[in-house]
């Protein structure tokens, strides 16, 4: 099975690389509405993917669970 | 008396030959020896020098660094493994050697006539292979007989010294390690490179080197872990709070107690809890430090140094040091040591700085006082920390020969200094419950800093003067919010420092490693953001032989050859040793050649490297588009496949920077979208040049 970002094997739908970063946005939401005191699933992903700290992978993540937020 | 013959006719016999590791180096000895009468001469193409000298002919010839290689009989690169090697002329191993053949034909010829000879070659790991290897294959078996001189600088005073005192070499420990290290180094890389080749070719595409050095393999690990991190990143917010204070009608700011708040509610409390309240001064201390100054420059410190002051990479600065050196104006660059032995002579060298301007002064500070340097903690028994020989450039310098050369000079002035004198404030000041920070330092006395100039990079901060007890005017407090930033990457600099640490490679490699690693496309050069390729094959090394990435067994190996160049071990069980371990790793990347071929292949989908396809045709709907590299520009362009079937869609491409596909096409136009690598942020970019998106984008 490929992954669904970027051809690489997957586990399931995702490379390790992509499975790691996704393990690391839904982690790090927990501590931005900590952080923020209240935060949308959305809203924290919308700022996730524009953050210019946020790593390739994480972004492409971000991307993806909008996606699906959104569908 | 200078006795010069030319063209290709023999020198009487009876002399001694001198060989040297470069041309260079050899017209210095010459020079050294000959109380600068020498002058050279061409014998069988090669310059030479012959002169006499207190009744002592002396033929001084040279090589050209390598001039013996290792390879293997086959030389055919589908053959693995291959265990049987040998030392053969560069010129045969490798095609651009040509001087080689010259060189070895010339110093054989000398040998016929020569009684006595001299291994004059750089005093390390790769001089003593050069020399070893020229003495015994070229010389005809002289390496036991032959006198070794051993120089650090190429002045004339070290060289007629390192002349009286030079011995045969008892047990040629130096050289057997350095001829054991190339032999390891050869059997690793040649077979792991052809079997990651073989695989990749088996998957069905066409031929790639991807090769895998003993040390490259530990030092990509590093550098795809840290990768990693940094794409998987996701930052973590927090918040600044910083309060203006106000007294006598100056203002000044102070940072909150805890630089990082990770509660915006907490930082806005902070902010409101201390808006227009009134502050106090709840304490000042003031530290003076002493801060030491830093030894003389190891090689590592001084490729660190002007990475950090220039911007010059390691191998940079490893050449023009190089050339420093041959100029007779710094001694041997590569070095461990951190140590200046009185034996330098630290006076002379004062004394002939003291003629170039710029440090005359300093230099004649420092000649009035007693002259102890700071000494480091790292030593090295061939050669003191790099220092400059206070010989004159006999040439003007160029621009970067010039930085390392001021570098080096200035740094070697500091460790004479004194210790410089700082004055550390942190005032406190209390809001209530909160308290603020303020920190400042400045330079009481100069001492080292004053010679190291603008390279010590120590600056002033000062601290307004305020008392314990006095009132401040909180006269606003700002929250910003932050993010972390990402683990940084390493550049040429850090990485090496990663090496040092780790103790992998020698000072001599490390440099060119990480070079290797940028020409195999496993890196990118300026930012060393490791490529997909570089990560594919850290997967498939992981997988199928992960003890090539560890550092346990390359640094095992690095003491167990620190044990044969101090003759505690016999290089050729070494040898037998690392081969086993080698033909361990390749059973199972063998057994699995073509899996790890199609392995590495399906990593490198997003590569456009390795297919070359970024995406369905939008406009003939049957074709690719692809990657084409144009024959007589050698640009890079988008084409269709159907090209031959009358498709014309084509567009230009950015030509810097990795093209990575994407799964997504532009929801505009239906062309492809690719990913530009290259920089810390890689950029999108959709390939159809009249994409409507574009179109809008250049309106005003």
């Amino acid at each position: 099975m490929k992954c669904k970002l970027c051809n690489r094997e997957a586990i399931l739908d995702l490379c390790r690389y992509h499975e790691g970063a996704k393990q690391r946005v839904i982690a790090g939401y927990r501590t931005w509405v900590k952080a923020y005191g209240e935060m949308e699933w959305k809203d924290y992903l919308d700022k996730v993917k524009r953050n210019e700290q946020t790593g390739q992978w994480a972004k492409e993540i971000a991307e993806m669970l909008e996606g699906i937020q959104n569908d | 008396m200078i006795l010069e013959f030319g063209g290709s006719v023999s020198p009487a016999s009876g002399y001694t030959l001198v060989v040297c590791e470069k041309p260079d180096a050899a017209q210095r000895v010459a020079e050294a020896l000959s109380d600068g009468n020498a002058q050279g001469s061409a014998f069988e193409g090669v310059k030479i020098f012959r002169f006499t000298s207190q009744g002592e002919d002396f033929v001084i010839c040279s090589a050209q660094g390598h001039v013996y290689a290792i390879s293997d009989p086959f030389d055919e690169r589908t053959v693995y493994p291959i265990f049987d090697v040998e030392w053969y002329p560069s010129n045969l191993v490798e095609e651009k050697n040509l001087n080689a053949a010259r060189r070895i034909k010339a110093i054989r010829r000398l040998a016929e006539g020569a009684t006595k000879f001299v291994n004059a070659c750089d005093l390390d790991p790769e001089g003593e292979t050069i020399g070893f290897n020229v003495l015994r294959y070229a010389c005809g078996d002289k390496e036991a007989e032959a006198l070794r001189a051993k120089f650090s600088t190429l002045t004339r005073d070290d060289v007629v010294a390192a002349f009286k005192q030079a011995r045969p070499q008892a047990g040629q420990g130096p050289a057997r390690a350095g001829r054991a290290r190339h032999l390891i180094d050869f059997v690793w890389g040649v077979n792991l490179s052809r079997v990651l080749s073989q695989s990749a070719l088996s998957s069905g595409h066409r031929y790639r080197t991807i090769s895998m050095g003993r040390v490259q393999g530990p030092t990509l690990a590093f550098l795809a872990e840290r990768e990693i991190e940094i794409r998987e990143c996701v930052p973590l917010p927090f918040w600044k709070v910083s309060g203006t204070f106000g007294k006598n009608g100056t203002q000044f700011i102070a940072g909150y107690s805890n630089e990082k708040v990770r509660s915006k509610v907490v930082a806005e409390k902070v902010r409101d809890d201390c808006t227009g309240r009134e502050g106090f001064v709840v304490s000042v201390a003031r530290n003076v430090a002493q801060v030491p100054p830093p030894p003389s420059f190891s090689t590592g410190d001084l490729q660190k140094e002007a990475y950090r002051a220039f911007r010059f990479s390691p191998s940079q600065t490893l050449q023009v040091a190089e050339r420093l050196y041959l100029n007779a104006v710094i001694s041997y660059p590569r070095t461990n040591s951190q140590r200046l032995p009185p034996s330098i002579n630290y006076r002379a060298i004062l004394q002939g700085l003291q003629r170039l301007d710029r440090y005359s002064r300093l230099a004649g500070d420092l000649l009035g006082g007693a002259l102890n340097p700071s000494q480091g903690s790292k030593v090295d028994p061939a050669h003191p920390a790099i220092h400059p020989t206070g010989e004159l450039p006999r040439r003007s310098l160029g621009p970067p020969e010039a930085a390392v050369f001021d570098l080096i000079v200035r740094r070697f002035l500091a460790a004479f200094g004194p210790s410089a004198r700082r004055e550390l404030v942190t005032v406190r000041i209390s809001v209530g419950e909160h308290d603020f920070v303020l920190s400042g330092g400045r330079t009481l006395h100069q001492g080292w800093i004053g010679s190291y100039g603008r390279y010590a990079g120590i600056g002033d901060k000062c601290v307004p003067s305020v008392a314990e007890g006095d009132s401040l005017r909180v006269v606003r407090v700002d929250v910003r919010e932050h993010f972390d930033k990402g683990p940084p990457r390493y550049n040429q600099s850090s990485i090496l420092e990663k090496m040092e640490r780790e103790n992998i490679g020698t000072k001599a490699t490390r440099a060119e490693i990480i070079s290797t690693l940028v020409e195999r496309g496993y890196v990118e050069g300026g930012s060393m953001e490791v490529t997909s390729l570089g990560l594919a094959v850290i997967e498939a090394m992981e997988k199928y032989a992960p003890a090539i990435l560890t550092t346990k067994l390359t640094r095992k190996i690095e003491e167990r050859i620190e044990e044969v160049e101090g003759e505690a071990r016999a290089d050729a069980e070494l040898v037998r040793e690392t081969v086993r371990s080698i033909a361990e790793q390749l059973v199972g990347l063998r057994a699995n050649e073509n899996v790890v071929g199609r392995e590495i292949d399906a990593a490198l989908p997003g590569t456009v490297a390795a297919s070359h396809v970024l995406g369905p045709c939008p406009v003939c709907k049957s074709g690719q588009l692809r990657m084409i590299r144009s024959r007589s520009t050698k640009k890079r362009f988008v084409g269709c496949s159907n090209y031959s079937l009358g498709c014309r869609a084509s567009a230009p491409l950015p030509q810097r920077g990795t093209v990575e596909t994407t799964p997504k096409a532009c929801s505009d136009c239906s062309w492809p979208v690719i990913r530009i690598m290259g920089g810390r942020t890689p950029w999108k970019l959709c390939v159809n040049p009249k994409c409507p998106t574009k179109r809008q984008k250049k309106k005003p």
